[in-house]
């Protein structure tokens, strides 16, 4: 009897322990979050105005803001989700619905899986080498391909998972009512994978927002208005780089805006891929 | 074709009632793999039109494999194969050439669990019609309102049919599934287990439901609850590890069975 109790304590000692290191842990990430937040925001929010949103990037100790940069960031942003959710979501619909018992839906999984975690400079290098050494120039397009390819993967990986999610039963209902594959995909089964698809094409746009290295290769900079997309084209994370590093006060702080504005949009994203799951799940339920 | 409302004829429950019963769907020597696993081995059945035949057997028997057979609802996975013969109307459906969404029009299946479409009410009936036929809009209207009618769904959803079906009680959403079947007008209805997720009042309601619509349908209901196949089918079969061990009319199956297994799974003594 005694025995037992006495176990039963140690079992309990051993699970406190577990909680506080794990609790610990999830501070200890959580902490360094607040901080970089917090110093993003107390930063950047003194250097929120009007003119941060409507004047262009100025010389230094001039007065100025990142207008020319949050369109080019716009544009870049949108024309790699155009580029890459069409085909991602193309990409994943194959896997999930043509290729999910054959060997070669594993075998792309796979390769998807490494380019989702390949270093995002090595995608701008890569797509230097494409498109800016063979035009001779850097390009607005050309950091939209750049982008595209951080995109692709993503979007691929959330549709086949989104996909293989609708059960299977849904197919075989469909399907034995004499309606063919294609149209039971489009018409029934992205309805009910929806939710999940723009979610995972809205944290695709989250992700590349705030890419820099692959930029810094393709899209570069500028200190002018363009909407040339054959172009240089300035945008934020470059900007902020740029003018981070930089020794001028007015350039820093507008870096910290820049900086607040993106993780703000970020988090803005975030959330609302949030809800749109949640609804998604409490409509599946 | 014209004017099908809610006929319930009572038909007499049970078989060889004066009128000459044809074979709607025959199988001939019957196979059937899951990669290599064999699940049918050597089925013959004859399916008489218009009666609601009903197939018992323990878990992984191949009842629902048969069942699946006969729209080949297998053939969205490519491991899965069938050999020998399935006949409807003397056609041998496995066939390369008998056309998929034909059989499938003629042949509808209702699943185990309730799926309703991610859409409305209406729109869940009307979406396969749409695919085989182009209704105008007052037709199509017609066309839905019959098949909730023969579901016995109609009064319940009347005035809710542009609502989302995901909203409706698991009972209704299965009723809506078998109103989705029979608004193609098939000629064969598949029940795969259709009250297994249901409440007793709900499944006294399908029960209800496969009993009308036999005057209609050639009906075949796989079932793992015996009183059910009882009250509800002319015809039986039995199956144990993939092949049909007996079948025969529903009466002499419960009350007499030919052979020593079919009694004893009957009885409860296995299974």
């Amino acid at each position: 009897m005694s025995g037992e109790s006495n176990l039963q304590r140690w079992r309990a000692l051993k699970n406190q322990i577990a909680l506080v290191m794990s609790g610990a842990a999830a501070l200890f990430g959580l902490f360094w979050l607040a901080w970089i937040l917090w110093t993003t925001f107390s930063r950047g929010i003194g250097a929120i105005n009007w003119d941060l949103f409507t004047q262009m990037t100025p010389p230094p100790n001039e007065v100025g803001g990142l207008a020319n940069a949050f369109v080019g960031s716009a544009i870049m942003c949108l024309m790699a989700i155009g580029i890459g959710a069409p085909i991602g979501i193309a990409a994943g619909t194959y896997l999930a619905e043509y290729a999910n018992f054959r060997k070669i839906g594993s075998t792309i999984r796979f390769v998807n899986d490494i380019l989702l975690s390949a270093p995002s400079i090595v995608l701008g290098l890569f797509v230097y080498t494409l498109v800016v050494a063979t035009t001779g120039q850097f390009s607005a397009i050309a950091g939209s391909i750049a982008l595209a390819f951080i995109v692709l993967p993503v979007v691929v990986r959330t549709t086949d998972d989104m996909l293989r999610l609708v059960p299977s039963q849904m197919r075989e209902a469909a399907l034995s009512l004499g309606v063919p594959q294609w149209k039971v995909t489009v018409q029934i089964l992205y309805r009910g994978a929806l939710g999940g698809i723009v979610t995972g094409v809205l944290l695709a746009l989250a992700r590349i927002s705030g890419e820099t290295a692959p930029l810094l290769f393709t899209a570069f900079s500028s200190q002018y208005w363009s909407l040339d997309i054959t172009q240089p084209m300035a945008n934020v994370p470059v900007v902020v780089f740029q003018y981070a590093a930089s020794p001028y006060e007015s350039w820093q702080a507008l870096a910290w805006a820049g900086a607040f504005v993106l993780t703000m949009f970020v988090l803005l994203l975030g959330i609302v891929a949030r809800l749109i799951l949640l609804r998604n799940r409490i409509a599946h339920e | 074709m014209s004017e099908i409302r809610l006929a319930v004829m009572p038909t007499a429950g049970t078989a060889g009632s004066g009128e000459a019963v044809v074979n709607k769907l025959v199988a001939r020597k019957l196979g059937f793999h899951y990669g290599d696993t064999q699940a049918l081995r050597d089925v013959s059945i004859d399916i008489p039109e218009r009666r609601v035949t009903a197939l018992i057997g323990p878990s992984g028997c191949g009842k629902s494999t048969l069942l699946r057979v006969f729209n080949r609802i297998y053939a969205i996975y490519p491991k899965q194969v069938a050999s020998g013969e399935a006949m409807l109307d003397g056609e041998n459906i496995l066939g390369p050439k008998y056309p998929l969404s034909r059989l499938r029009s003629k042949v509808g299946m209702v699943f185990q669990k309730p799926v309703p479409f991610p859409m409305s009410i209406y729109e869940n009936v009307a979406y396969a019609i749409r695919h085989h036929e182009s209704l105008p809009r007052a037709q199509m209207d017609e066309r839905v309102e019959e098949a909730l009618q023969q579901a016995a769904l109609w009064t319940e959803v009347k005035d809710k049919l542009k609502r989302s079906a995901l909203g409706l009680s698991g009972g209704q959403q299965q009723r809506l599934c078998i109103a989705r079947a029979i608004a193609l007008r098939p000629e064969v209805l598949l029940l795969d287990e259709p009250t297994s997720a249901l409440d007793p009042i709900a499944t006294g309601r399908i029960e209800q439901l496969v009993a009308d619509l036999k005057a209609r349908y050639t009906i075949v209901i796989v079932t793992h609850n015996m009183q059910q196949a009882a009250r509800c089918s002319d015809f039986t079969g039995f199956m144990y590890l993939g092949e049909l061990i007996e079948h025969g009319a529903t009466d002499k199956m419960f009350t007499n069975p030919g052979k020593q297994q079919t009694e004893d799974y009957i009885t409860g003594r296995f299974g």
